[in-house]
């Protein structure tokens, strides 16, 4: 479970499907129903492209709240300076590779990212008295019963049987539209502790930090994924192995592409 | 001329005190061709079971040792039924020498515990124990998950940063 096959660079294109076939995850799932092409270019073709200044970001902070949520678990909760060192160490990890910074953009978006932390922290969110269930666990779940995938995937954060799950936007979410647009991730995940531990989750929250000019935290509470979300993510699932056996990578046009980093290969394709 | 097609899903539980709980979903479809048979078929089934699983968690009323069924009720229990065997009939006292978690997951600590010497099974007892609160065999497949996670660490073996982080949307980026 805690090991991911690396995958060879000699590996056929039929490998690879049967490979995608056999495992799925909520981001794999939702790039596939988003456009089929640009899933192929991502985990079929595999093709690299610079990391993004947002993702970069991300991670930093994704590094420091594991870390905090890790220090309180054990009830020796980070200070405020150990925070920032955390941050100062997990910006300067360049292991997935590095961005193509504009000037004076990484100091710019250094301190957003330390502003964001800064502000969830203080806001208290995650008292120190409760003690976390799991913390950026990885999971997964046979679903060959159903005739599906292996489903995988890694929870942020799990307390008093809620999945909690970290995201920096750029915008104010709407509660109710968010609830829509993640529905893929937080059923799969509700699935996947439903397998991982007998228990049905308590509900799901989607903590956001927003990246305005005054950081603010945005957290979604949704109640535990219903019969018809599983029917509806399965289905998903459904045409996601069909699409996968019919090799069925067509473009999908729309207001998706303009961030899209496979825009100049969609266009050549034919 | 319409093909009807009629499906049935039952499940019989059992209970403590030899008691037992069942339900069973039926359902009526139409269909135009006889071909669509065992698609529907397959269709329906998982419906229904899926249906009935998530219905008989909740036991209800369950008779103890001291009501045997005919008087006061017992608790209400919260969450899912008693365990049951294959035969479904109330499991037998919990192993002490059974994991909860899965098998690759028991050697995959135990890997770790043979292959490291600063890590006893001592030190994964007493990290469970403060994680959890419970022994090893104890956990769960998630508790099991997050032990490992944890024990590489201490072996200075954490597992390499997930790709899940890499190449997301750019305007809702996953922290």
């Amino acid at each position: 479970m805690n090991t991911l096959a690396a995958s060879s660079p000699e590996r056929s294109e039929q490998d690879v499907l049967t490979a995608l076939q056999a495992t799925v995850s909520a981001s794999r799932l939702s790039l596939f129903l988003q456009c089929r092409l640009k899933f192929y270019f991502r985990y079929v073709l595999k093709l690299k492209k610079p990391k993004t200044a947002s993702l970069h970001l991300g991670n930093a902070v994704h590094a420091v709240l594991k870390a905090w949520n890790k220090a309180r678990w054990v009830q020796q909760p980070l200070s405020l300076k150990v925070v920032h060192e955390t941050y100062q160490t997990a910006w300067a990890d360049n292991t997935e590779g590095s961005v193509a910074w504009e000037p004076g953009e990484e100091e710019a978006d250094k301190t957003t990212g330390w502003r964001l932390l800064d502000t969830y922290l203080r806001e208290s969110h995650l008292p120190a008295a409760i003690k976390p269930d799991a913390v950026e666990v990885p999971v997964e779940a046979d679903l060959q019963q159903h005739g599906l995938p292996r489903l995988i995937g890694i929870l942020d954060l799990v307390q008093q049987r809620q999945i909690i799950d970290y995201k920096t936007s750029a915008t104010t979410p709407n509660a109710d539209k968010v609830s829509h647009t993640t529905e893929i991730q937080t059923c799969s995940y509700a699935i996947l502790y439903r397998h991982n531990t007998g228990a049905q989750e308590a509900g799901m929250q989607l903590h956001h930090l927003v990246k305005l000019k005054n950081p603010k935290v945005v957290i979604t509470t949704l109640p535990p994924m219903s019969p018809g979300q599983e029917t509806r993510l399965f289905r998903q699932m459904e045409a996601y192995l069909e699409g996968l056996q019919r090799r069925d990578f067509i473009p999908s046009p729309g207001m998706h592409c303009s961030s899209c980093e496979f825009f100049n290969e969609c266009r050549l394709w034919s | 001329m319409a093909i009807k097609l009629s499906a049935n899903y039952s499940k019989k539980l059992g209970l403590p005190q030899y008691s037992s709980h069942s339900f069973s979903a039926s359902v009526e479809v139409e269909l135009n061709d006889i071909t669509q048979v065992e698609a529907e078929v397959q269709k329906l089934y998982q419906l229904l079971q899926q249906s009935v699983d998530q219905e008989i968690q909740q036991p209800g009323f369950v008779p103890t040792a001291n009501t045997n069924g005919n008087s006061r009720p017992a608790p209400q229990q919260k969450g899912r039924a008693q365990p049951v065997n294959g035969s479904g009939h109330p499991s037998a006292p919990p192993n002490a020498d059974r994991w909860n978690c899965t098998d690759g997951q028991r050697g995959f600590i135990l890997r770790i515990v043979n292959e490291n010497p600063g890590i006893t099974k001592q030190v994964a007892e007493e990290l469970s124990q403060q994680l959890f609160g419970i022994g090893v065999k104890q956990l769960n497949k998630m508790q099991a998950s997050q032990l490992i996670e944890d024990l590489l660490v201490l072996a200075g073996k954490p597992t390499p940063r997930q790709t899940r982080w890499q190449q997301q949307p750019t305007n809702a980026q996953a922290a």
